[in-house]
């Protein structure tokens, strides 16, 4: 290698300098020698000699030079080259660099979100080799296991290098600022070695805190120690008080472990005897670290072994369950976030592709002018290798400014999307506060701008070498290379418009559907509607009749509010998505074998139905009377009638909820309400079954307290209201209705968001690039225009002859859009609930605006061929 | 332009006279360039050592250090593959510059 030999001198210019010594000298003392053999005199021979070799300093520096050149001097001539001509058309190198910029910065942005989010969501060394363990039923699954089963798998298993075991609870918070809801994870001490993860602040668990009494202490995760205890870093051996009983904070985990997601600290696992002989709870996940060259297929095959094992020795808990083996990064990731990922990231390398294809387009229409040019550089003995990566660097430059431009609006970009989500959303995705601009995003958008710059360098290239130098010498740069070029800038336009028609589509589409997602609700007048959520934690809550006796008192105070109109409490809200959905069984009515009937159970207290308007259709509502003392009642939704009784009348008729083998009581429906929807996403919706908060007291629920004047104002003193009855219980999220459900809409409005970009893109892209068309289609056919007005044609009509042209390329790329539009259609609306596939408003709006935008941009163009003089036009020959 | 066309026309002879004469020393370059056009060239010393480098950085030519008839130690180059194909190219591309050369002139 060359460049090697080069650097290599570099470093020995010493040694370099003494060989280009010797031999300059051996040149001089040959021509001294041979001076002398033609009869001068050594001395004479000698200057004479020295003479005709001119300066030998100068010399010996040149050589040293071509020496250690590196070859970077003919590199730099070309981006100085580059950079001229550049500068000579600022209209083609702004519009270039700036759909370069946004290309290249939103696929910069879209990778690091994708890259904190999907691929590396929490900075856990190998993070690939961590595993999810857990069992499975026959029918349905469940990502837990027990204790014992655990230990089992510990004690037998080969496959990894750790398992460690957590469970997750709810807590209450107390002895610093208002009680708070706070989400515990209890891990046994090797879960933080298995993630070969260690403390931010102080130390993780000890082995011995794994025991009942000792392990008191507790480790806090980095954005609570943040919100909680604004980054005291001297929070260490502070107490902290969790459901009455006092923890010491020992350390806080970095910003990077934020797993399992939603978490505010860590308790050790400290289970004891019972508990760890227990089968029959499924309360526990267990996450491992596979051993160095265990594949996940032998660990899963190991652990189908001693899963069969151990169903057979234990067949009464262990019978008919499974163990599976997963990624833990599928189990964070989940089945939807990377799909959103993958196609919002497959769209904006698609808009990238564009933007080479019309910065390809606009150089083409650039390269009718630089024919001469090029050809000229050819006869001065420019070699065909040496134009070509003349233009390709020309468009390396250009990708490479518009990646310095990509970088600044992916940052702004990333900023953006960091600081809008709700902090109460961001506990949820671990590795969402991780986006930032990383080395492998700058290395992304460095390789993202050679890939631009080859693309687009590469069709003007070859255009290039297609020029006959002598030819078009000969022809005074009036020669063009002929339809072919032409044809393919038309096609690059025609494409730029189908794919702009077919994006802006889309995200039209789906930004109505969001749109009507965000007003879902509006029946209900959310924003008059304050909402929080409440747990009632089982040590103090340990009986039905203390819950319902506290639902009651807190109802009571809460109506006693002044401006409160209505309060009510359920365990779920229209749109919710809350409640559970369980199987339920109707009295004296066998189920059919193989047909699940299942229902959505939801307790409320009676006067929700009135506050949410739903109307009761049959029979009666949920009353004062109703008591734990009395007849447990129900209350189902006009669905449920319909499916499971038909034309029967079912009030008076008992059901019961959980399945078989449930231990719940029969409760007798004595009425019917209309059908109310639950779901947020999901267009099939379960029936329901309505209980009453009095006689089926939950442990969690929402309160909402309706009011014609300003919820929010209502707060502070609901929460005074409620401290009066337990002050050491927390109040979760008190916001609007209408707050809360724009919560759970925040991802949902991120993709449409980041779609909408890429569309808007597309459109300034297809505008660009009919305009780069029919710009060139006018340069390359003055003459012929000039002859058209000479030979008496109106403005009118050279104004038509190029409107028809660029119409033609339009209708094209719109019909084309269309059908592209059609089937993406289909597919987000399989995708997103509340995306009409068929939504003619859309297509036809969209239509009319690119049909505009596409005749608009070939505006200029025209107006300029309707002025083109025919006297000068003919005369520039 | 000019600058490196000219290079280019210094690296076609220096590349013909080594395809013609095998190995050679700078000196004897100079003088066979000299001679074979009949005294019409005369390639200066300051230009042929860098352009022999440069050739040589660029693997057109080898070099070697060895002793002359008359017992002195110079520096030998002779032709690598690369070179005898890069000789072509030059050839080549010279000729086209004579022929758009001329058609220029035929023109004017």
């Amino acid at each position: 290698m060359s460049i090697i030999r080069r650097m290599s001198n570099l470093f020995l210019r010493s040694r370099v300098d003494r060989e280009i010594d010797a031999e300059l000298q051996s040149h001089i003392d040959l021509r001294t020698d041979e001076n002398v053999a033609c009869g001068m005199s050594p001395e004479a021979a000698r200057r004479d000699a020295l003479v005709r070799f001119g300066s030998r300093a100068a010399t010996q520096e040149k050589v040293a030079a071509a020496d250690t050149a590196l070859g970077l001097d003919r590199f730099w001539f070309d981006l100085r080259y580059a950079a001229r001509q550049l500068r000579r058309s600022p209209g083609f190198t702004i519009t270039a660099v700036l759909t370069l910029t946004l290309g290249i910065g939103s696929n910069t942005a879209v990778f690091s979100s994708m890259d904190a989010v999907v691929l590396r969501p929490l900075a856990v060394p190998h993070l690939d080799r961590v595993v999810t363990l857990f069992e499975q039923q026959d029918r349905g699954t469940s990502d837990q296991t027990t204790l014992a089963n655990y230990a089992d798998w510990l004690r037998e298993s080969t496959s990894f290098e750790n398992l460690a075991a957590y469970s997750a609870a709810d807590m209450s918070m107390t002895g610093s600022g208002d009680p708070t809801r706070v989400s515990v994870a209890l891990t046994s001490p090797n879960f933080f070695q298995m993630m070969r993860a260690d403390a931010f602040l102080g130390r993780i668990f000890a082995d011995s805190e794994a025991r009942p009494g000792r392990d008191a202490v507790a480790v806090l995760n980095y954005g609570f120690w943040q919100r909680r205890f604004g980054a005291d870093a001297t929070i260490c051996g502070r107490k902290v008080e969790l459901d009455q009983r006092s923890y010491t904070v020992i350390g806080v985990m970095p910003k990077t472990m934020q797993y399992p997601a939603a978490i505010d600290l860590f308790v050790p696992l400290a289970p004891t005897a019972q508990q760890l002989s227990d089968r029959k709870n499924r309360n526990y996940f267990v996450i491992g670290r596979l051993r160095d060259g265990v594949t996940l297929k032998q660990a899963q095959a190991e652990m189908r072994t001693i899963g069969e094992r151990l169903a057979k020795d234990y067949p009464a808990t262990n019978a008919g369950w499974s163990v599976r083996v997963e990624p833990l990064l599928a189990r964070i990731n989940g089945e939807w976030t990377p799909m959103y990922y993958r196609l919002i990231m497959g769209a904006t390398l698609f808009v990238l592709l564009v933007v080479c294809a019309n910065v390809a387009n606009l150089q083409l229409a650039r390269g009718v002018s630089r024919r001469s040019e090029i050809a000229m550089r050819s006869a001065l003995g420019a070699t065909r290798w040496r134009i070509v990566r003349q233009l390709l660097t020309e468009n390396i430059l250009l990708a490479l400014i518009g990646s310095f431009g990509g970088v600044i609006f992916a940052a702004a970009y990333l900023h953006i999307l960091v600081i809008s989500m709700p902090q109460r959303i961001i506990r949820y995705i671990p590795g969402w506060s991780n986006t930032s601009l990383n080395g492998r995003a700058l290395l992304f958008s460095l390789g993202l701008a050679a890939l631009a710059g080859l693309a687009s360098g590469f069709t003007p290239a070859l255009e290039a070498l297609r020029v006959r130098p002598l030819e078009q010498l000969k022809a005074g740069g009036r020669s063009s290379t002929g339809s072919r070029g032409s044809r393919l800038r038309s096609l690059f336009a025609v494409s730029q418009i189908a794919l702009a028609v077919a994006l802006v589509i889309g995200a039209a589409l789906i930004s109505k559907g969001m749109f009507s997602l965000l007003h879902i609700a509006d029946a209900y007048q959310p924003d008059k509607v304050l909402t929080y959520s409440i747990t009632l934690p089982d040590s103090r809550y340990d009986t039905p009749q203390k819950k319902a006796a506290w639902y009651a008192d807190s109802l009571e105070k809460l109506r006693a509010l002044p401006g409160a109109s209505h309060a009510e409490v359920t365990t779920a809200l229209p749109h919710s998505d809350d409640g559970w959905v369980r199987d339920c069984e109707i009295e004296n009515r066998p189920t059919i074998p193989g047909k699940y009937q299942s229902a959505r159970q939801i307790s409320v207290s009676p006067g929700y139905f009135d506050a949410l308007h739903i109307a009761i259709v049959s029979g009666r509502n949920f009353n004062q009377g109703d008591s734990l003392d009395s007849v447990p009642v129900a209350l189902i939704s006009r669905r449920l009638a319909d499916l499971y009784f038909g034309d029967q009348n079912p009030i008076g008729h008992r059901i019961r909820m959980g399945g078989r083998d449930s231990h719940d009581s029969w409760v007798t429906i004595v009425g019917i309400a209309e059908e109310t929807t639950y779901d947020l996403w999901l267009d099939t919706q379960a029936p329901v079954v309505y209980l009453n908060m009095a006689q089926h007291p939950s442990e969690w629920a929402t309160f909402t307290i309706f009011t014609e004047g300003n919820p929010l104002a209502l707060a502070a003193p609901a929460r005074k209201a409620v401290a009066t009855i337990d002050a050491a219980l927390p109040l979760d999220g008190q916001m609007t209705w209408r707050q809360n459900l724009n919560e759970s809409l925040t991802g949902l409005m991120y993709s449409a968001g980041m779609l909408g970009l890429d569309a808007l893109i597309a459109l300034l892209l297809s505008a660009i690039g009919i305009f780069g068309v029919m710009a060139n289609l006018v340069g390359e056919r003055t003459r012929e225009i000039g002859v058209r007005v000479a030979m008496g044609a109106t403005r009118q009509s050279v104004l038509a002859l190029v409107l028809r042209r660029a119409s033609w390329l339009t209708a094209a790329g719109i019909g084309t859009g269309l059908v592209m539009a059609f089937f993406l259609a289909r597919m987000v609306a399989h995708l997103l609930r509340g995306v009409r596939p068929d939504d003619p408003l859309v297509f036809i709006t969209i239509t009319l605006v690119l049909a505009a935008v596409a005749l608009g941009s070939s505006w200029i163009p025209a107006r300029r061929a309707a002025r083109i003089d025919p006297m000068q036009a003919l005369r520039s020959e | 332009m000019a600058k490196n066309d000219l290079q280019g026309t210094l690296d076609l002879l220096i590349l013909k006279t080594l395809d013609q004469n095998g190995v050679l020393h700078g000196y004897g370059i100079v003088l066979h360039i000299q001679s074979a056009s009949n005294d019409l060239l005369r390639v200066e010393e300051g230009s042929l050592y860098p352009a022999l480098h440069r050739m040589e950085q660029s693997g057109w030519i080898a070099s070697e250090w060895a002793m002359t008839e008359t017992n002195r130690r110079a520096k030998y180059y002779k032709l690598t593959a690369e070179g005898r194909r890069q000789l072509e190219r030059a050839q080549e591309s010279f000729d086209q510059l004579v022929k758009g050369v001329r058609a220029v002139l035929r023109f004017a």
